[in-house]
């Protein structure tokens, strides 16, 4: 037990240092680039696992928490002067109060109510970017968003550790007594009530969670990319995340950091086959999916960390 | 002291009554057996007790409280604990996480040493040494264990068994019947069952309600009711001879 707590912590020291040595050693802006981008899809899909891999509840629109958390640090920005270090706490509050608006009547429910209100509401939201083009910049979204950190590697930097923090508090408490809720309700909720437990405030409470998490990580995108656009609410960018939990090994929390960055490598360095890159990056995701159902990243540390535990 | 009071209830969907003018009370420590033939409204009753369905008319007074309007987990907190008639374990977790799930709605702050007291539970019902194995592994025997144990892990008053015997061999059926027992003489446990397998029933319980087309039909000790005319009726039909086993034969 012991022995593979302290792997676990050398696992992840391993893993931060060599996020954090990597645009040491290469120096380029376009890696660090590219890094700082996968850090942050790395906030989106450890957000998307803590609700809808404990609890079971797929979530189809968590680009509607991302988006909604981008256009507010934008509009704060640009509109306000409102400094990025403020607008981050906001853009948190804002997709609370949109998880609040469709979880809490959803959630309650059994069946596909609640994935379909959260991919519905983030379509509408998008058309809705669209339709008050006047306020929102329409397609073009909002630019000339000040970066919350003018060096790029330092901004690097701080959505490493932010993901880092994110990640070890939200496995902290899918470790707790929490986690073990949670993952109960996705084995059974009529015996989780019969045992005196509210499985609605929970469910509530992860997703609240889980916006807050993924508000900041599109706030924290904008002040990156400096500006916003509805493309950000799209459904592809929710299924994007879904597919990062699934190769990292959904219920894990860690797995999907790595499914994330792994991910946003591949596009990247398929860019160079053209148009075969969608094909070989749909192949790949197929073949993982197909072979390793648990996922590739969680399963393989277990494996990795057997290994280790059983040479001591 | 009466612990449950169960008066005029009424549930029906569409024009089937589940439940039609149910009245009966449940005194503090008594074992008391719910008969009835398929259909007959068992497990509606359960779901009326427990809040996963509402009753259309009548009162459940448990413990001085009345239920009405209260949601399952509330009533579950009240000390009402159920088990269900299909082994529902959470899959994916091991056994004594099943038990912690189990007591942590009704433990409130007192969470000290939950560890412990899911270990003690689970060696209570015989499951001991099988504390880290995956609930998907155990049979079915031992998931019925652990689904009493997950119950008993809320702390009850009144413990609500639906079909605790079904599906186990005559000897695993005695081991349960033994434990049952066990938990009420020692905790002073208040037990309700649902269940088809006669004879270890009969021998279990105190007291029988029967029901038929969701209607108390008889109501007695386990020798009373199986010469109840009613009874012999809504099992084997008006002008039979009953060929019912005595509960003190075999």
């Amino acid at each position: 037990m012991m022995a593979g707590k302290r792997l676990n912590l050398a696992g992840a020291a391993v893993f931060v240092a060599f996020m954090a040595a990597l645009p040491l050693v290469f120096d380029s802006r376009y890696l660090i680039g590219v890094l700082t981008v996968s850090a942050i899809y790395g906030i989106w899909a450890v957000s998307w696992d803590f609700m809808s891999g404990l609890t079971g509840r797929e979530n189809f629109g968590h680009s509607l928490f991302i988006g909604v958390g981008a256009y507010t640090a934008g509009f704060l920005n640009t509109l306000f002067g409102v400094s990025g270090w403020w607008s981050l706490p906001a853009a948190m509050a804002v997709a609370v109060v949109f998880a609040l608006v469709v979880g809490l009547p959803t959630l309650r429910l059994k069946g596909p109510y609640f994935a379909l209100a959260m991919l519905s509401s983030a379509v509408i939201m998008q058309r809705l970017m669209l339709i008050f083009w006047e306020k929102t910049g329409g397609e073009e979204g909002i630019n000339g968003i000040e970066p919350l950190i003018r060096s790029q590697l330092g901004f690097y930097y701080f959505v490493l550790g932010t993901l880092v923090a994110l990640t070890a508090l939200l496995l902290a408490l899918a470790r707790s007594h929490w986690g073990l809720v949670l993952r109960a309700i996705r084995g059974d909720e009529a015996t989780c009530q019969a045992a005196g437990l509210n499985v609605t405030f929970y469910k509530i409470a992860s997703l609240v969670i889980s916006a807050a998490c993924a508000g900041a990580g599109g706030a924290i995108y904008a002040h990156y990319q400096q500006q916003v656009s509805p493309q950000l609410f799209a459904v592809v960018t929710s299924i994007t995340i879904i597919t990062m939990v699934y190769v990292g090994g959904m219920a894990s929390i860690y797995g999907p950091v790595g499914g994330a960055i792994l991910l946003v490598l591949l596009t990247e360095l398929l860019r160079n086959f053209g148009e075969w890159r969608l094909m070989i990056y749909s192949c790949t995701l197929i073949l993982i999916l197909f072979f390793l159902p648990n996922g590739l990243i969680a399963p393989t540390w277990q494996r990795i960390r057997s290994r280790l535990g059983r040479r001591r | 002291m009466s612990l449950l009071e169960v008066s005029g209830l009424d549930k029906h969907f569409g024009g089937l009554y589940a439940v039609r003018n149910v009245s009966f009370t449940l005194a503090k420590g008594e074992i008391v057996g719910i008969l009835g033939p398929n259909g007959a409204g068992k497990t509606t009753l359960y779901n009326l007790l427990t809040g996963f369905i509402a009753a259309d008319r009548g009162r459940i007074v448990f413990d001085g409280r009345d239920l009405r309007g209260l949601v399952p987990h509330r009533i579950a907190r009240l000390g009402i604990s159920r088990t269900f008639q299909l082994c529902r374990p959470f899959i994916g977790m091991t056994v004594l996480e099943n038990v912690i799930v189990g007591a942590l709605g009704t433990a409130g702050t007192n969470r000290a040493d939950l560890d412990g007291r899911a270990r003690a539970l689970l060696a209570s019902v015989g499951l001991a040494g099988k504390e880290q194995l995956a609930v998907d592994v155990l049979s079915y025997g031992d998931q019925r264990r652990l689904e009493i144990a997950r119950a008993l892990a809320a702390q009850p008053t009144l413990l609500l068994l639906d079909e605790p015997f079904a599906g186990l061999g005559s000897g695993e059926i005695a081991d349960l019947a033994t434990l049952i027992r066990r938990l009420h003489a020692e905790q002073g446990l208040t037990v309700m069952l649902i269940e088809h397998k006669l004879r270890e029933f009969m021998r279990l319980v105190q007291r029988v309600i029967v029901l038929d087309f969701g209607e108390v039909i008889a109501q007695g000790t386990p020798d009373e009711v199986v010469r109840h005319p009613a009874v012999i009726e809504a099992y084997v039909g008006r002008g039979n001879e009953a060929l019912v086993e005595r509960p003190d034969a075999a």
